[in-house]
């Protein structure tokens, strides 16, 4: 009797999965219901754009994927394991990075300390040498407390602060709000970059140019819930553009 | 007053100013990181006395006092874990008057605990022998123990100092103070951090409660008397500041030392301290070195 060979090993976890998957997740805040059912993945390598306007409940589903509302159900998986039940102290170390909107650094640590803070060694990965290279204006300011940067630095201080802890899956809330259009252009360049090296991003936002034109898929969010996915060249200009965004 | 005189009582106020600011220092550290403004802070600095008696009358006169200063760090520090875990981790968030009479609460069952084990009766404990002598300077004779609690908060001051701005758990604790949200959304486990930063105010009240050991009797009421002067410091210097602790030690310390050495201002010389309070809430709420609170 011939013997079937043994399955294959499961592929290492990582190399082929998805770099973040989402099933059902529900977002409660006290007796309000917030994100309904929510589902989204994203692959490595890959840019999701989430499309709602204010308060359809990106930065909450955003929160629940990194594990920071008490009132979330649902399953995260980043490559594959779930980390459902980690705190999100955990799911944030070297698993999801995660940039908050407002350009939300520590403000009486200074530019250095703040990115140090998430750093997270990986081999041929974000350093500090690294993030000062991209963004020059942290090099010179890393002395300074973060809190008197302009907005628009401080927001490159929140990007490299999710960079240095060189995450399978970035989140980035609105990080577009209120900067200058030539910084809009440089996150624009340097999303496409990182998208390069494998990482999934996930990228909430108001400003549909921006990421439309950076993203692979766009979800829209109306009222806590997904109403529509489509590649992000179908998205473009799409009726359901016009209807959610009001654009 | 002569320069003699003079020199007596600012080291006088100097040796009151060392202990208070190390037991200062410890109810800031832990008010900013937890905002919680713990009441039982005393009763650890009154355990660490009683304890630092006990294991120093053991020991002898040689090596009692500093066996006992370790002794009692420890003690006081596994006490604090033990707070901060079964007690404090219930009323974070909670309103500050619920924190209030939680840690009121722990003063009370920590009173009962010491009168039970310790006992209600006065205690002394001798300097340690190397620096159980007297030194005269200008005309009067001065407890060279009293130059070695102001060296010992100079030490501690420092250690502080470099703990929280030369060090990666300093700056993970000046980072909750701020947000302790991101913080733990930048992988640091910001409930075992808020332990950690609580038995580093127990051993901050420790040491506070074991260098003083020597210098006056220790009693069962050591708590409420250091809690109200801490507090009194904390209000002036601002709560949550390590420097606001410092200049409110040293003027809580000059006002009680220059205060109680005239017949006449003696009785009152405490309340001078809570005038000076007074002043500073209507100048500046927030305390000379605090932050206003943000809404």
């Amino acid at each position: 009797m011939i013997m079937d060979p043994p399955p294959a090993p499961p592929a290492t976890a990582g190399a082929t999965m998805p770099a973040l998957q989402v099933r059902q997740l529900d977002v409660r805040y006290g007796k309000s219901h917030v994100v309904f059912d929510l589902a989204v993945e994203v692959a490595r390598g890959e840019l999701l754009a989430l499309l709602g306007r204010n308060g359809a409940g990106k930065t909450t589903a955003i929160l629940g994927i990194v594990g920071l509302v008490p009132g979330a159900s649902g399953s995260v998986y980043v490559s594959g394991r779930s980390v459902s039940k980690l705190p999100s102290y955990r799911r944030t170390k070297g698993h999801v990075a995660y940039v908050p909107s407002g350009a939300r650094c520590f403000p009486n640590l200074t530019v250095q300390e703040n990115l140090e803070l998430t750093a997270r060694p990986a081999a041929g990965g974000w350093t500090l040498a690294r993030v000062f290279e991209r963004f020059p204006k942290l090099r010179e300011l890393r002395s300074n407390q973060a809190g008197g940067l302009s907005g628009g630095e401080r927001q490159m201080l929140a990007v490299g602060r999710g960079l240095m802890s060189n995450p399978t899956v970035l989140l980035l809330d609105e990080p577009t709000e209120g900067l200058a259009p030539v910084v809009v252009q440089g996150l624009g360049s340097l999303l496409l970059d990182l998208k390069r090296t494998g990482m999934g991003i996930l990228l909430a936002e108001q400003n549909h140019r921006l990421a439309l034109r950076v993203a692979d898929r766009a979800a829209f969010i109306e009222k806590g819930r997904i109403v529509a996915e489509m590649p992000a060249a179908e998205a473009r200009g799409s009726d359901i553009l016009h209807r959610i965004l009001g654009v | 007053m002569s320069g003699g005189q003079l020199l007596l009582f600012v080291v006088g106020g100097l040796s009151n100013a060392a202990y208070l600011f190390i037991v200062a220092a410890g109810l800031s550290l832990v008010f900013g990181a937890l905002r919680v403004i713990n009441m039982a802070h005393g009763s650890l600095y009154m355990i660490a006395a009683f304890v630092t008696g006990v294991v120093a009358n053991q020991l002898g006169l040689t090596l009692g006092f500093w066996g006992g200063l370790v002794v009692a760090v420890i003690v006081t520090g596994l006490v604090g874990a033990l707070i901060e875990v079964v007690v404090l981790r219930r009323v974070y968030g909670e309103e500050h008057l619920v924190q209030l009479l939680a840690t009121y609460a722990l003063t009370l069952v920590i009173a009962g605990v010491v009168r039970t084990v310790f006992g209600a009766n006065y205690r002394t404990v001798k300097p340690p022998a190397a620096i159980n002598f007297s030194v005269t300077l200008a005309g009067n004779s001065y407890a060279a123990y009293s130059f070695f609690m102001i060296g010992a908060a100079v030490v501690i001051g420092t250690g502080v100092y470099i703990l929280m701005y030369r060090t990666t758990l300093g700056r993970n604790i000046r980072a909750a103070v701020s947000d302790p949200e991101l913080l733990s959304a930048s992988g640091v486990n910001v409930a075992r951090l808020y332990t950690v930063v609580f038995v580093m105010g127990a051993a901050l009240a420790a040491l506070g409660g074991a260098i003083v050991a020597p210098s006056q009797a220790v009693n069962a009421s050591m708590d409420t008397d250091v809690l109200v002067l801490a507090f009194a410091i904390s209000v002036i210097g601002g709560l949550g500041s390590i420097i606001g602790s410092l200049v409110g030690a040293l003027i809580v310390g000059e006002v009680l030392s220059f205060g109680v050495q005239n017949q006449y201002t003696n009785p009152y010389a405490i309340a001078f301290v809570f005038i000076i309070m007074v002043i500073v809430l209507t100048i500046r709420p927030w305390g000379l070195f605090g932050k206003a609170e943000q809404t």
